[in-house]
């Protein structure tokens, strides 16, 4: 058992994707949603590790992943914000009850 | 100097609109101040721009190895757009703080006027197609705002809606033409693609010519594109003068001016360009003259009036086209303030309910009718001059049928402008208005502008001398020498006679009623603006009625919506397992 | 094998962040799984993002998440799933078993690649854009916030009119049910 280390980390970010993907389909709770989306941006970024460890690149992985964990930070943000106004003008975060476009 | 220049020219602007943001709502005359002062600076640093013409690459910010660097060059063509974006930019915002008094959200309205100003001296500016299609499309985003400005009107928002939709197809076609430069170059810059085209694969070039003559037709208004314009006159009017009539409508023009001398090699190009300016130019002055709304009018004739430039460059003249662009952007930002003026003060735009207005409003119906004199091209306003060096154009180009159309053209020109002159400002009043006449912050924008309208021919001479150090072709020629030259030539004698004609017609038209009643099926069809507007409505009810019938496979439930991304998702991943791709 | 270890206990924060049933549980397992990740990307090489990502993905964001939960109040939802657990399961799976597949090619190692640039001059120089995107992004994000909390400043105002909105909208709306918690 003596796995690399780019084997590890790529095989830890696609089960940290599927988790991810999983808790996004499956998660009822629109802040729990923005938890699941922060999983599926680590998994993006051990990724980028794994790349770039692999491709002696690491500062371009490094860039993309500044760039990811600044886009993820910001997306955090607003989704949260807008999870608290859901709440305070529908009172409900259960994205099952929030079916406003319904065809 | 210049880099400095070209800094300001834009930022200032840009950080205007974020002073009237930061001054709030409550403090209107704070932001009608601020607004006023970021404008007129910014409008002084398109004037110095004018004292430093380079084809020198001055600012360069390199942005790393896949873009290539943003650049911007303050040559001829560019800084003379940025010149008039930011003067007349500056004049719409002096006019609006008499015109937007009371208004509410003035920050939404000043701000979005402001990164107007900024992008579009920043998109005549720049010499790289990327920051070119970016400042293409705040542009296109800054108009959309403020024709949906009174977002309570729907029809101020079905407006701006439409403008955002047929422009952003034009974006696309530019979108395309730049990328299809870029892998075929490895860059994005303009001064390389012009030295370069003559060695790209001629289909490369045909895509990315025909792809800059859908974009620049969009912005420009042209047909079949021209739809939006009529309706974006739910704009408040400094507006409709800034953007729909003096700069941004030029965008498509200012592009297809300086692409020209690479695309004039593609085969067709030409043609197609001054074919597109022909039919525009016929048909919006024929929508023009069975229009009754006066903005409407103003719009049509705007369309028409671009349709002049359009076929100038198809002909093989991209300085008559500009020198046109020069002269129009002048003249009708005096008759959009000044129609501005008299909506402001009775609160219609519907003419027939207008009249005699002329005694009430000595001011503005002075400084109309000079521009309208230069919109009929009568001398020696700069709208006769450039008319003329256009006419010229197309007949020392072989483009005889194009001639014929223009004279038309202009004998209706004139026959509008007459019809519009008339029913606002002379004859009986038709309903009772207390009108008043123009404020000191209306007055100046005016009587500066019309004053432009009066001299702007006068600087031919060094206008062509910019010209001709950026487009190949154009001659260096002397005022004197052009005003010889234009009064000796027959073809404006002949023109001046068509025009005569076209004022001669709307002062018999009494005698002409049986005419015009056999003639009203056809005033009825260009009203509808010949079947254009059926085509419109038939796209977006087929749009429509697709989304109704998309509409039940929506849950509005975001788990489902996740199964879609996801489906997706492993779709893309089948299909490329298919293709075999790693 | 220090790698194996933080990869492992990443996952199992990851699985515990999404099982969890109270919210604050949630962003605390969030956190553990960030910095776990955090020591893979020092352990890996990439020392200056590590840093990164523990200041900001397991510290700002974790305060970021307890403040709107604060905010917002902690709430359970049970009931019936849209999308049932089986088939949730089978499309992760299946997007992580292909993703795993279609890149394999990029994570084998290439003997002669060439020497690597470091953080700084590939940000301030090679890919300088990014770096305008950042900044961009950061300002939208501000602007964004403002926007959003000025709309809770005046829901005050606001609220009563929605209310009676949402109250004609019920029903004509059956599936428009709200929970008042």
């Amino acid at each position: 058992m003596n796995l690399p280390p780019v084997a590890i980390a790529w095989f830890g970010a696609m089960i940290l994707f599927g988790v991810g993907l999983y808790g996004l389909l499956v998660v009822r709770n629109l802040i729990k949603l923005v938890v699941a989306l922060q999983i599926l941006a680590k998994a993006a970024m051990l990724a980028f590790v794994a790349a770039g460890y692999a491709q002696q690149q690491m500062g371009l992985a490094q860039s993309m992943i500044a760039l990811i964990i600044v886009a993820d930070t910001v997306v955090a943000v607003i989704a949260l914000a807008l999870a608290v106004q859901v709440r305070r003008r529908y009172g409900t975060l259960d994205v099952r009850q929030l079916t406003a476009l319904r065809g | 100097m210049a880099a400095l220049l070209i800094a300001l020219a834009i930022a200032l602007p840009w950080a205007g609109a974020l002073a009237v943001w930061v001054a709030g709502d409550r403090r209107p005359r704070a932001q009608h101040g601020l607004a006023v002062f970021f404008a007129a600076a910014g409008g002084l640093c398109g004037l110095g721009l004018l004292g430093v013409p380079s084809s020198e690459t001055v600012i360069r910010v390199p942005v790393g190895g896949v873009f290539g660097d943003f650049t911007f060059v303050p040559d001829g063509l560019g800084i003379f757009l940025a010149a008039i974006a930011t003067v007349i930019g500056s004049m719409a915002v002096l006019f609006s703080v008499e015109y937007m008094k009371g208004e509410a959200q003035l920050g939404r309205y000043y701000a979005f006027v402001l990164l107007f100003i900024g992008a579009m001296a920043g998109l005549v500016l720049t010499s790289s197609l990327l920051l070119l299609f970016f400042f293409w499309e705040i542009t296109a985003l800054t108009s959309y705002a403020l024709i949906s400005f009174h977002n309570d009107d729907p029809k101020a928002v079905a407006g701006g809606i439409k403008a955002l939709v047929i422009t952003q197809l034009g974006g696309i076609g530019l979108l395309v033409g730049a990328l299809v430069a870029y892998v075929n170059l490895g860059s994005y810059d303009i001064g390389l693609f012009l030295a370069r085209s003559h060695s790209l694969p001629p289909q490369v070039l045909t895509v990315i010519a025909f792809g800059f003559l859908v974009a620049a037709a969009a912005k420009s208004a042209q047909v079949p594109f021209h739809t939006w314009l009529p309706d974006a006159m739910e704009a408040p009017t400094p507006v409709s003068a800034l953007i729909h009539a003096a700069t941004m409508v030029n965008a498509g023009v200012y592009v297809l001016a300086r692409f020209s001398p690479a695309f004039e090699q593609v085969a067709g190009w030409s043609t197609a360009v001054a074919l597109v300016g022909m039919v525009t130019a016929l048909l919006a002055a024929c929508m023009a003259v069975v229009t009754d709304d006066l903005k409407r009018v103003l719009a049509y004739s705007t369309v028409s009036q671009l349709g002049y430039m359009v076929f100038a460059i198809g002909a093989g003249s991209a300085l008559a086209g500009s020198f046109h662009l020069l002269s129009h952007a002048v003249f009708k930002a005096l008759l959009f303030l000044g129609a501005g003026a008299v909506i402001h003060a009775i609160g219609t735009r519907d003419m027939r309910q207008m009249g005699g207005l002329g005694r009430q409003m000595p001011w503005v119906s002075s400084m109309f009718l000079v521009g309208a004199c230069a919109l009929a091209g009568i001398p020696p306003m700069n709208g006769f001059w450039s008319k003329e060096l256009v006419l010229e154009t197309a007949l020392g180009h072989g483009a005889w049928w194009g001639f014929v159309a223009l004279l038309v053209g202009a004998g209706l020109t004139a026959l509008y402008t007459a019809r519009m002159v008339w029913s606002v400002f002379f004859g009986a009043p038709r309903a009772h208005h207390h009108a008043h006449d123009a404020g000191p912050a209306m007055r100046i924008p005016l009587v500066l502008l019309a004053f432009g309208t009066l001299t702007t021919w006068l600087l031919f001479g060094p206008f062509a001398h910019m010209l001709a150090e950026v487009l190949p072709g154009v001659h260096d020629e002397s005022t004197l020498a052009f005003a010889v030259h234009v009064m000796t030539d027959p073809a404006t004698w002949l023109a001046m006679g068509i025009v005569a004609g076209g004022l001669l017609l709307w002062h018999i038209r009494a005698r002409l009623a049986a005419l015009v009643g056999r003639l009203s099926l056809a005033a009825q069809v260009a009203a509808e603006g010949f079947g254009f507007e059926t085509v419109n409505r038939f796209v977006t009810q087929a749009v429509r009625s697709t989304a109704t019938a998309l509409q039940r496979t929506q849950t509005g439930d975001l788990s489902w919506n996740a199964v879609g991304i996801v489906g997706a998702l492993i779709l893309v991943l089948i299909l490329l397992a298919w293709g075999g791709i790693p | 094998m220090a790698e194996l270890v933080c990869v492992l206990v990443a996952i199992i924060c990851a699985v515990q962040a999404i099982r969890a049933e109270r919210l604050l549980h949630s962003a605390l397992w969030l956190a553990g799984a960030s910095a776990f990740i955090a020591m893979i990307f020092y352990s890996m090489g990439a020392r200056e993002v590590a840093i990164i990502e523990l200041s900001v993905g397991a510290g700002l964001v974790t305060i970021l998440f307890v403040f709107a939960i604060s905010v917002a109040g902690d709430e359970h939802n049970v009931g019936r799933l849209a999308v049932p657990r089986a088939l949730a399961a089978l499309l992760a799976g299946l997007c992580a078993i292909g993703l795993l597949w279609f890149a394999s090619g990029v994570v084998s190692i290439v003997p002669n690649a060439p020497q690597s640039t470091g953080l700084t001059q590939m940000l301030w120089r090679d890919r300088a854009l990014d770096t305008l995107v950042q900044v961009a992004l950061v300002y939208t994000g501000v602007i964004g916030l403002l926007g959003l909390l000025q709309a809770g400043r005046t829901e005050v105002d606001v609220h009563h009119t929605e209310q009676s909105e949402i109250q004609s909208q019920h029903d004509a709306t059956p599936q428009a049910e709200r929970m008042h918690g």
